[in-house]
């Protein structure tokens, strides 16, 4: 019998060509033909453009085309209707392209945006979130009452610059204010940064004579991109083809659409030739979307025994200058906005803010890693107040089977897992019972923090995956589907799910590493990390369709019923006696008779899923349905503190999480941890700094500072394993979870080793100083 | 990518490079020495620096010389920062270029061009000052071997057309205790938030700093506090914060204020340190 494959760690697919640099990503395709368009930023947060001069770049040397908001009025927006591809009439933030220049290289391109002069007339910017949603703002967005929408659950408001509000109105808040002995209230920031994948974002666009669009892009959302390029240029669906190689990295920011728009104009104003549009550093930082700022106010009240009674939270979501998915976001903060607690009274309003930031979209947790945040932060400061360990205030009011999420929807063994046997494992794992705070003799005070986490997708509820496996003659199976490999490893979990399944050797599943929309079958988008559910459930029913085929073939040839057999090590046998059987490579492509008659052809397998049950939220109460199911974890930080100087040092994390069921051990395990680092990265130094005009100072990496390798603490992960029903073979989603909880967790560390309060992030020394200067002051 | 177009030239002597200067400049064309090129190619690429010709010096041997001759310690500008660290003639000079960004870029990374180069922390120039280092400097016009702390006031004061050959520190300088501490704003890696570096001249401390103004500085005030011997650690501080010769830095690396409790801070550390090593 085969070996099982699921839960043995399997080297990616892809390993091999990523570590020898064979592995070649989208802008890595460059043929002789392809034309390169360069963007001109705008230099202003927010200015009304009066004329723009195009006729210097027009006559420089191999420029072809050059482009403007005027030659392209559309509006873009997963949600809203409110972006232009290339700004018009007006910019909104600083970074946003103005014109696009079509040349024979990119060196041309680049000197024909400098020759471009554009005059502006400076509008005052909304640089924070208090003004955007004071009395009479100045309007990010005049006309915001007359866009059209994508979606039809959101609800701007006119004449304001707000562009969506998700509510939550769950029990009596009256009644749970009145049982609450003890209530905490605090305000938490959180800045705006990037995603800083390793692949700069890039699209090609060729328009072929038949008018067949070919998008070669970097992307999560390849189906995405194919049906809002159809809704927005009005081409057939069919006439496009959206093709995705390997993608080098994405966290959410590949989500969106933004460059494809750009890549096809400027195709279409060259005659339909190949043109590639690919962000510098820079250009991906302020003129690509980025992840959002959040502002939170939260009041929570419990028992003197530490039973929370009451929640309410008010969220303001700064989403940029533009819309994009960012109101998704709001609601996701919302929908999950009690954290892992049970909590029978909640109040909750997450307002969508226009600002003049650089605008936003999905970034890993998907408005998470702000909810998470604050709602830890308010329960270590509870269980200060009630002189309670954290970790038994976790315990006693973790969220269990029966209990009900924000949005009202149940709570089960199976949709949720368990949290508290995360928080047990955990507190082992990082000695908890050693004691949070202590101090050295040298003066270094060593101290732990920690934090919870529980996420569910957010994805449309009638989101689809579909899966094909065709074959080979020597028995060997190909897999097909939508899911671009952007780094997790899910062209390989496909292949063990696959295999597992058929009980033969990975190695003998071929996966297509790349999706083309043309000949892959739909995945909604690779997000949400939703791939091993969805895709995987596609897969293991295209498994099934495969199996019964095989075994219809397999009765042919072996004389009996296909319920007498069963599949294994690429044979067909029969269950009663295994050494009768047929080879897969036998029949996989038809059976043949002895005489040369033949029957049945090749066996193409298919599978799809769709998402289940799922509402969206009510407008005034929030009750629905986001997504299947929650993961939930708990982490800790470990940090040192040396009060003499201000300065910190990381010495230790840990994750344990309610996976269900790790298919790739080391797989998931680097996933996990990957997520922390981010989590140290948003804890530490990412943000977006702007100037008192909204002008963006950290444009490169020289003043926008990520983890580098080497400065992280040793990470220890591990899981727990509560099965979810109708997930394959139990597995949750884990991808993004790894960032959510540590922020938090960090900062819980750092007020518990400098006895000051940290509800802003990133925390720097210089932020520990101040708040000691404030103190002595 | 560098999307101009320029001449690069790699001569295979001081002479033939100071020529080259000067007849490119006669040209009209904006000419630059090129040493690792970490600043030219990074900033070229967003046209923060441009220019129609540059003249590589890594081929020139009194450039990439890097010993003692006698009493003196010879070490040519093209010297990587990772040669210093790894050759290790001048333990203070290592301990400093170490802390300047990563491994992979210190490879790159000339000692010239830290000192020349556009960006304001010149870290590597704090051990020379204190070093009391002469520089050899050169053009068409000639050669002329001066000290350090004459030609560096804010950024090193140059000829037209001139060169950094060579820096030569005196042997006994390399011997002498020495303190390094650099602070950022969080990271191992980054430019410094203050960075200090400190000789003990037998009694005298030298000490010059970087990060805390827009160059790098030393400045006998501030020495001359240091070494009073009347004054408390907590007094020579304070004095020291008061007179510094120029304009804090206060930019999204780290406020005035802050810099300011940093160099109290590091000072401390500092005095301490040699104290203990007595």
């Amino acid at each position: 019998m085969e070996k099982p494959k699921i839960g043995v760690d399997t080297k990616r697919l892809e390993a091999w060509d990523k570590v020898t640099g064979t592995a070649k990503y989208n802008a890595d395709f460059i043929t002789p033909d392809t034309l390169h368009a360069v963007m001109l930023a705008s230099p202003y947060a927010h200015a009304k453009i009066k004329k723009i001069d195009i006729k210097k770049a027009l006559k420089s040397e191999g420029v072809l085309a050059v482009i403007t908001g005027e030659d392209a009025p559309y509006l873009t927006g997963s949600m809203i209707h409110d972006r232009p591809p290339i700004a018009r009439d007006r910019v909104r933030y600083f970074g946003e392209p103005v014109a696009v220049v079509v040349a024979n290289t990119e060196e041309q391109g680049m000197k024909g945006v400098s020759l471009i002069d554009v005059k502006y007339e400076e509008l005052p910017a909304v640089n924070k979130i208090k003004d955007a949603i004071k009395e009479n703002p100045i309007l990010i967005h005049k006309d915001l009452s007359r866009y059209t929408y994508a979606a039809t659950d959101i609800y701007p408001k006119a004449n304001t610059n707000i562009m969506d509000h998700v509510k939550i109105r769950k029990g009596n808040m009256k009644l749970g204010w009145s049982e609450s002995d003890v209530v905490v209230e605090s305000t938490f920031f959180l800045p705006q940064s990037d995603h800083i994948a390793m692949e700069t974002r890039n699209s090609a666009a060729q328009i072929m004579h038949d008018g067949t669009v070919i998008i070669n892009t970097s992307t999560q959302g390849p189906f995405a991109v194919k049906e809002e390029l159809s809704d927005i240029f009005k081409i057939p669906e069919g006439k496009i083809i959206v093709k995705t190689p390997l993608v080098g990295g994405a966290f959410g920011g590949k989500a969106t659409i933004q460059l494809e728009y750009i890549a096809y104009l400027a195709s279409l104003a060259v005659g339909g030739k190949k043109v590639l549009v690919r962000n510098t550093r820079e250009e991906d930082i302020m003129s690509s979307p980025g992840k959002l700022g959040v502002e939170g106010y939260v009041k929570i009240g419990a028992t003197y025994d530490g039973m929370i009674k009451a929640l309410e939270c008010i969220y303001y979501v700064d989403c940029g200058a533009y819309a994009d998915t960012a109101p998704r976001m709001a609601k996701s903060i919302a929908s999950d906005c009690s954290g892992p607690y049970n909590i029978e009274n909640i109040y909750c309003d997450s307002y969508s803010v226009y600002t003049n930031h650089g605008y936003t979209t999905s970034f890993r947790g998907f408005g998470h890693t702000a909810s998470t945040f604050c709602i830890e932060r308010i329960l270590d400061k509870l269980a200060k107040k009630l002189s309670m360990d954290p970790s038994e205030l976790r315990i006693k009011n973790a969220i269990k089977e029966n209990d009900t999420s924000p949005t009202q929807d149940k709570i089960t063994l199976s949709n949720t897992g368990d949290l508290n046997a995360c928080i047990n494992k955990l507190k082992k794992l990082i000695n908890w019972e050693e004691g949070t705070l202590i101090e050295n003799e040298d003066g270094m005070i060593k101290a732990k923090g920690m934090a919870c986490l529980w996420k569910t997708s957010n994805s449309p509820t009638d989101a689809t995956s579909g899966a094909i496996i065709t074959t080979n003659s020597d028995g060997s199976l190909n897999l097909n589907f939508g899911a671009t490999e952007i780094g997790p490893g899910m062209k390989t979990t496909m292949a063990m799910l696959l295999a597992e399944k058929l009980k033969m050797g990975v190695e003998k599943i071929h996966v297509f590493m790349d999706v083309n929309t043309q000949v892959s079958p739909m995945h909604w988008k690779t997000v949400a990390s939703m791939t091993t559910f969805m895709v995987g459930n596609a897969v293991l029913k295209a498994a099934d369709d495969l199996i019964k085929q095989l075994k219809q073939v397999g009765a042919i040839a072996l004389k009996c019923q296909p319920e007498d057999l069963d599949v294994g090590n690429e044979m067909i046998y029969m269950k009663t006696d295994p050494s009768k059987f047929v080879f897969f490579k036998d029949v996989v492509h038809g059976y043949k008779y002895e005489n040369g008659n033949a029957v049945w052809g090749e066996i193409i397998a298919k599978g799809n899923f769709i998402m289940r049950q799922l509402t969206p939220l009510d407008k005034e109460t929030g009750k629905g349905k986001s997504g299947m199911s929650w993961t939930v974890g708990a982490q800790a930080v470990e940090i040192e503190y040396d009060p003499r100087m201000h300065t910190y040092r990381l010495i230790k994390a840990a994750t344990v999480m309610d996976v269900g069921k790790t298919i790739n051990p080391k797989t998931s395990k680097g996933l996990v941890m990957g997520g922390m680092n981010m989590g140290f990265g948003l804890a530490t130094r990412e943000e977006f700094i702007h100037d008192d005009d909204c002008i963006l100072q950290t444009t490169s990496l020289r003043t926008y500072k990520v983890m580098r390798f080497g400065e992280q603490p040793e990470y220890i992960v591990d899981f727990v394993e509560t099965p979810q029903m109708g997930a394959p073979f139990g597995a949750r989603g884990l991808a993004e979870h790894g960032i959510l909880g540590i922020p938090a967790a960090f900062a819980n560390a750092m007020s518990l080793a400098t006895k000051e309060e940290f509800d802003t992030l990133p925390i720097f020394p210089e932020t520990i100083y101040k708040k000691k200067k404030e103190v002595e002051q | 990518m560098i999307p101009f177009e320029f001449e690069y030239y790699k001569p295979d002597t001081v002479e033939e490079a100071v020529n080259l200067y000067d007849s490119l400049s006669n040209k009209n064309k904006k000419v630059i020495y090129y040493g690792g090129g970490t600043e030219f190619i990074s900033m070229a690429r967003r046209y923060n620096m441009y220019a129609d010709a540059v003249i590589d010096i890594k081929a020139i041997p009194e450039c990439n010389e890097f010993d003692f001759d006698g009493d003196d310690l010879y070490i040519g500008s093209a010297v990587s920062l990772s040669q210093i660290a790894d050759i290790n003639k001048f333990p203070l000079l290592s301990l400093v270029v170490k802390r300047i960004a990563d491994h992979t870029i210190q490879d790159k990374i000339t000692l010239g061009g830290n000192i020349i180069g556009t960006i304001i922390y010149k870290e590597s120039i704090l051990p020379l000052l204190i070093a009391n280092s002469d520089v050899v400097l050169e053009n068409k016009t000639g050669k002329r071997r001066v000290s350090l702390n004459k030609v560096f006031n804010k950024k090193l004061l140059l000829d037209e057309g001139e060169m950094l050959v060579q820096v030569i520190v005196k042997k006994e300088y390399v011997n002498f205790p020495y303190q390094h501490v650099k602070r950022t704003k969080n990271e191992k890696i980054d430019y410094p938030l203050l960075s200090v570096s400190a000789l003990k001249d037998n009694d005298t401390i030298n000490v010059a700093f970087s990060g805390l103004c827009e160059y790098p500085f030393r400045a006998k005030k501030i020495e001359k506090i240091l070494n009073e011997d009347s004054l408390a650690k907590k007094d020579k501080i304070d004095e020291i914060i008061k007179n510094i010769p120029g304009e804090i830095l206060h930019d999204v690396g780290g406020t005035k204020e802050y810099r300011k409790f940093m160099l109290g801070a590091i000072i401390s550390e500092i005095l301490d340190s040699f104290q203990e090593e007595e």
